[in-house]
Formats: C-alpha cells, sequence, structure tokens
C-alpha cells in the first residue's frame, strides 16, 4: 500500500469507520448476519462480489441511509446514529447508485446542494459554500458544463457532476455505490482515475464495483463479498486468486499481472 | 450569476434569484389589481376615488357594506385560501416527486367534499359543513396512509392508492346528492364544488390564522424538501431526514389544504397547478413555497374574479370554472408524465 497516504487530522488513532456484528435486512428479507467490517484510514477500498451478496447493503449501512437491525455502525468511535445527521454528512458523503436530478437544475445548483450540512437556516450561502462549489466543479473537470441543464448531460458527465456534489460536503469520506454503471468504458476510467486521484490527496474511499480487473487495479483494499459475508480482505495483491474467483463467483479463470498496472487481473477461462 | 445573496453580518446569508424576485413582484401587482377589479367592477362595484376611504372604514353608505360585507372579505379569503392550496400543493408534490401528487388529484379536496355531503346530506344535523369537510379530508388522508402498506414513505402508492380515494369519495357525493332533496342538494351541491359566496370577516380570520401558523413551518422544511427532490437515499446521506422531513410537510400541507377548504370548499386544482405554472415560470429547481403561494393566491382571485363577472347567466361557484380549466391542465400532465414513464 504504497500509495496509501496518512489520514487526516482528528481520527486520534482509531478507525474512522466500522461496522460491528451488523444484521441489514429489507423487512423481513434477511440480507446479512453478524457482518463486521474496519475501512482502513486513507484507503481505497473496493468492496466486490456477485449479484445479491449485499455490497451495496453494507456501504448503504456504513452511510447510515439504511438502519441495521442488529448490531452497529461506528464513526470516530461512537455509534453513528449518536450525531446529529447533519453532523455526519459532515464527515462522510455518499453517492448512492440512483440518484435523481431535479427537473431543470444546472450542475453549479446541483453541487451547491452538497452544501447543506454545512449550512444554516439563516446562513445559507457563505463564501466558503461558494469556494467549495468551485473547487468541487474544478476538480470533477465539469468547468465547462457548470452552467448547463443536467438533463441536457451525458452519463459521463453528469456523473462527474454528481460526484462533484459529494466533493462539495467536504468529507474526509467518500462512499459510492457503483459508480462506473452505466458509463462506456472510457468514462468508467475517468471516473476511477478522479477516484484515485481524491485518494492520493487523502481521502478515504469506498467503492462498489462490480468489475473485478478495475476493482484490482484502483483498490489498495479489497473486499469480497458471497451471500452477505466477507470471505476475504485485503491487498488485491495479496488475496486475489483463481481460487478465490471460482469459489466466491464460481468462475474459473486465471489470474494474470496487468501489463499496465502491474495488479493481478483475473481471465476467464474458455468453456 | 443570475442569483443575489441578501447578507448581513456573518449570520445571515440567503440566496435570492433575480428571476423569482421579479415573478413575485408580478405576482403581487396582479393580485392588486385583481383586488382592484374585484371591489369595482358590476353594479355593486364601488367607485375607484370612492375605495379607499372603504377599505380604511371611513366611508358611509353602501360602500361601506360592499366592501365590509360582500366583496372585502370574500376577496381576501380568495387570495389567502388560494395562498394555502398553493403551498399546499408544492408541499405534497415535493415529497411525491411528482406533479401529479397534488392534494387536490390524491383525495384530499374529494375527501372534503364527501365529508361535507355525508353531515350536510346524510347524517344531518351532527356536524356543521367546514367541520364535515375537515373530517373528510382528514379520513381521506388517513385511509392513503394505510392504503399505501407503507404509510407515507412510498410516493408511486401514495399516488395510486390516493386516486383510487379520490375516484370513491366522488362516488360517495353523487350518492350523497342523489338521495337528497333538492333543496339540500342545491346548498351541498355548491359547497362541494368550492364557493366563495358569502364569506365572512370570519372566514379570513381563520385562514389568515391558519396561514400565519402553518407557513412559517413549510419555510423551515423548504430546503430538506429540495433535498427529497434527489431521492430518499441522497437526502439521508446529506442529512436532510427524509421520513420526518416527508411526514412533517404532508401533516403541514394537510393542515394548509383543510384551512382553504374550510373557508371555501374543495377548489379543484388550484393546488395541482399553481406550484407547476411558479415553477415553471421562475426556471427554479425545486419547491418555491412563497411563490407557488402569490401564485395560488392569484389564480383563485382572478377565477373567482371571473366568477362574479362573467356573464354566464348565474353566479357560479368558482371552484366549477377552476375545475373545467384546471381539468384540461391535469389531462395535459397525465399525457405528458406518461410519456415521462413517470405515472
Amino acid at each position: 500500500m504504497a500509495t496509501s497516504v496518512p489520514a487526516p487530522s482528528g481520527t486520534t488513532g482509531s478507525v474512522l469507520l466500522s461496522a460491528r456484528g451488523l444484521r441489514l435486512a429489507y423487512d423481513e428479507r434477511i440480507v446479512a448476519e453478524d457482518l463486521s467490517i474496519e475501512i482502513p484510514d486513507g484507503g481505497f477500498t473496493v468492496i466486490v462480489g456477485p449479484n445479491a451478496s449485499g455490497k451495496s447493503t453494507l456501504l448503504k449501512a456504513l452511510a447510515r441511509t439504511l438502519k441495521p437491525q442488529a448490531g452497529r455502525v461506528l464513526l470516530d468511535g461512537a455509534p453513528i446514529d449518536s450525531y446529529p445527521s447533519k453532523a455526519v454528512a459532515r464527515k462522510l458523503a455518499m453517492l448512492p447508485q440512483t440518484p435523481i436530478a431535479p427537473e431543470a437544475i444546472t450542475v453549479r445548483d446541483l453541487v451547491g446542494r452538497g452544501r447543506y450540512p454545512h449550512q444554516r437556516m439563516l446562513r445559507q450561502w457563505s463564501p466558503a459554500d461558494q469556494r467549495a462549489v468551485s473547487s468541487a466543479i474544478a476538480a470533477t473537470g465539469s468547468d465547462d458544463i457548470a452552467e448547463r441543464y443536467m438533463s441536457e448531460l451525458s452519463g459521463g458527465q453528469r456523473q462527474r457532476a454528481w460526484i462533484a456534489m459529494v466533493l462539495a460536503q467536504e468529507t474526509e469520506l467518500l462512499l459510492l455505490d457503483e459508480p462506473t454503471t452505466f458509463l462506456d468504458i472510457a468514462h468508467q476510467y475517468d471516473v476511477l482515475d478522479l477516484c484515485a486521484r481524491l485518494h492520493v490527496e487523502g481521502r478515504t474511499l469506498v467503492a462498489v464495483l462490480h468489475d473485478l480487473n478495475q476493482a484490482a487495479r484502483y483498490a489498495t483494499n479489497l473486499v469480497v463479498m458471497k451471500q452477505g459475508e466477507i470471505v476475504a480482505q485485503g491487498d488485491p495483491n495479496d488475496i486475489l486468486t483463481g481460487d478465490l474467483v471460482q469459489r466466491v463467483f464460481g468462475l474459473s479463470s486465471v489470474i494474470i499481472t496487468d501489463p499496465e498496472s502491474g495488479t493481478p487481473m483475473v481471465i476467464p477461462r474458455m468453456r | 450569476m443570475t442569483a443575489v445573496t441578501l447578507r448581513a453580518g456573518s449570520w445571515l446569508s440567503l440566496p435570492v434569484r433575480r428571476r423569482s424576485l421579479a415573478i413575485a413582484g408580478f405576482l403581487v401587482a396582479g393580485i392588486l389589481l385583481i383586488g382592484f377589479l374585484t371591489l369595482t367592477l358590476g353594479r355593486l362595484g364601488i367607485a375607484p376615488d370612492a375605495l379607499l376611504p372603504a377599505i380604511l372604514g371611513t366611508s358611509t353608505g353602501p360602500d361601506r357594506i360592499v366592501f365590509g360585507t360582500i366583496r372585502g372579505p370574500r376577496l381576501l379569503t380568495a387570495i389567502a385560501a388560494g395562498a394555502a392550496f398553493g403551498i399546499a400543493g408544492t408541499l405534497f408534490q415535493a415529497v411525491t416527486r411528482n406533479p401529479l401528487g397534488s392534494p387536490d388529484v390524491i383525495g384530499l379536496s374529494s375527501g372534503a367534499a364527501a365529508g361535507a355531503a355525508a353531515f350536510g346530506l346524510v347524517w344531518t344535523g351532527i356536524l356543521p359543513l367546514p367541520v364535515g369537510a375537515l373530517v373528510g379530508a382528514f379520513a381521506a388522508m388517513a385511509l392513503v396512509w394505510a392504503g399505501t402498506g407503507r404509510g407515507f414513505s412510498s410516493p408511486s402508492r401514495m399516488l395510486l392508492v390516493g386516486i383510487g380515494i379520490s375516484a370513491m369519495a366522488v362516488a360517495f357525493v353523487q350518492y350523497a346528492i342523489a338521495r337528497a332533496g333538492v333543496e339540500q342538494a342545491v346548498v351541498v351541491a355548491a359547497y362541494v364544488n368550492g364557493s366563495l359566496a358569502a364569506r365572512s370577516w370570519e372566514h379570513v380570520a381563520i385562514i389568515t390564522v391558519s396561514l400565519l401558523l402553518l407557513v412559517p413551518c413549510a419555510l423551515l422544511l423548504s430546503r430538506r424538501l429540495q433535498l427529497i427532490e434527489m431521492g430518499d437515499e441522497q437526502a439521508d446521506a446529506l442529512g436532510a431526514r427524509s421520513a420526518s422531513t416527508r411526514l412533517s410537510a404532508i401533516l403541514i400541507g394537510i393542515g394548509l389544504a383543510t384551512a382553504a377548504v374550510s373557508v371555501a370548499g374543495p377548489i379543484a386544482f388550484i393546488a395541482l397547478t399553481a406550484p407547476q405554472i411558479a415553477r415553471r415560470l421562475s426556471r427554479m429547481p425545486g419547491p418555491g413555497i412563497l411563490l407557488s403561494a402569490l401564485m395560488g393566491g392569484f389564480l383563485l382571485a382572478l377565477a373567482d374574479l371571473v366568477a362574479q363577472q362573467a356573464p354566464f347567466g348565474v353566479q357560479l361557484p368558482v371552484g366549477i370554472l377552476t375545475a373545467a380549466i384546471g381539468g384540461v391542465y391535469l389531462g395535459y400532465l397525465l399525457v405528458t408524465e406518461w410519456k415521462k414513464g413517470t405515472v
């Protein structure tokens, strides 16, 4: 993990985000039982797993948008639901899989909504808000589309705008639920490169991804889930084996070294 | 930038859009103009130069009665009830994320009509009509809440159940009118369509107090409502607590809509159209509480002016007029939303 950067100050040595003994369910349907995880500070954690393995559900629980039926999520050492919701949103930002762009909204206005946790009833637009919005737009390379309406944009541009919105929240932690879905391959790598840069600049990232090779290339900490359990976790170079892929995905494969990045690469066998 | 920021020290900074401000100005001017026309036109109209004394209460003779008991309370009730409908509409549309999710489409207004019909025609003498309307409105919303199986947390279910409840309420009104005597039926028929004829200062007081109490609550919610538009999950992630926001908005909306219904009857389509027109004119993303209020007041005052002065041969209840015009808009909305796949 040569690229990992020390966590931002204020973390007092303990892990910033972790979960213990979670039971996660939608109404009656239990997705995970007794699930625990620690998110390494300053790392780029990528969660992978087959469909319905509970990876998005875990992300929602970490972002406190899904309340666990048992167990707890700890933020900075205290239960996440013991903080006011806006205080959590100043530490932890989450981009859901399918956010809804309001009608007739420009990119700049959308990004501005990410400032909500920093605003108060009578102080809705401070110079700090202005700066955060501008730098989030710049960081995602969205300057050229800032004044355009979301409805006019391509999928890749729209995703950049959404990421700019969560960046404007100015949080140490950034959680992204399948940020590359629905994008063509070039835009997928645009988004992933952007994530990698944010990570190098010191943020802690957690993303759910579908593509194993992308996960292996970008993750500093890979979490592999199956049926609501974490089967393996660690540096992709250490844990990603043909045996693991067989066990988790039921896919027979060979693992080679990615000639570009030197990370492991899954090549499915001919059948 | 099209926004200016209102600042005072470091504690106050509110962004204000120039376009919204201009539209608000036009609406206020429009409401004043309609008020002027309402008071001066027609057989009973007050002469323009006698208007100020009449409003200040210093005039004597017929002008005093025309303003004090006939047209004054009627005009003010129209403006205030229209504003209440407008805000209720924008709150409901925001939490259902759908322009069709307004109280007059999802059963609140027809529930109120059914309540009025029930206590005016079927179980007579128990409750006065306006209170019956309140009971009906709350009963309809309770049925929507129970009928979705998830309370108010699922916008699409709220819409579907609400439209069903609305149809049932309309059927009940028809039944009640069909079995009633002619004289009774005429009174209730006017009420169930919504009418502003013969309002008193008591009506003005009821709706004004309701607005004074509930508008600040609605304004406090407005920014959280903006976030709910981006989906509950995103709103929760930003710290806007979608479940409590939605419930508060619905309760405030029910309060405003029922207050308006109790003074003006279930006037159709102001709640549906006012927020949408305000939003399209202002090109503002998100619910605009104050603009919707001004637009609602403007529309209802305008409709009532037409109802009073247009040569229909009879004095139509204003609700029939708004229903006729609003029905066209509802049809248009259904077609466009259908094409977008949001219905």
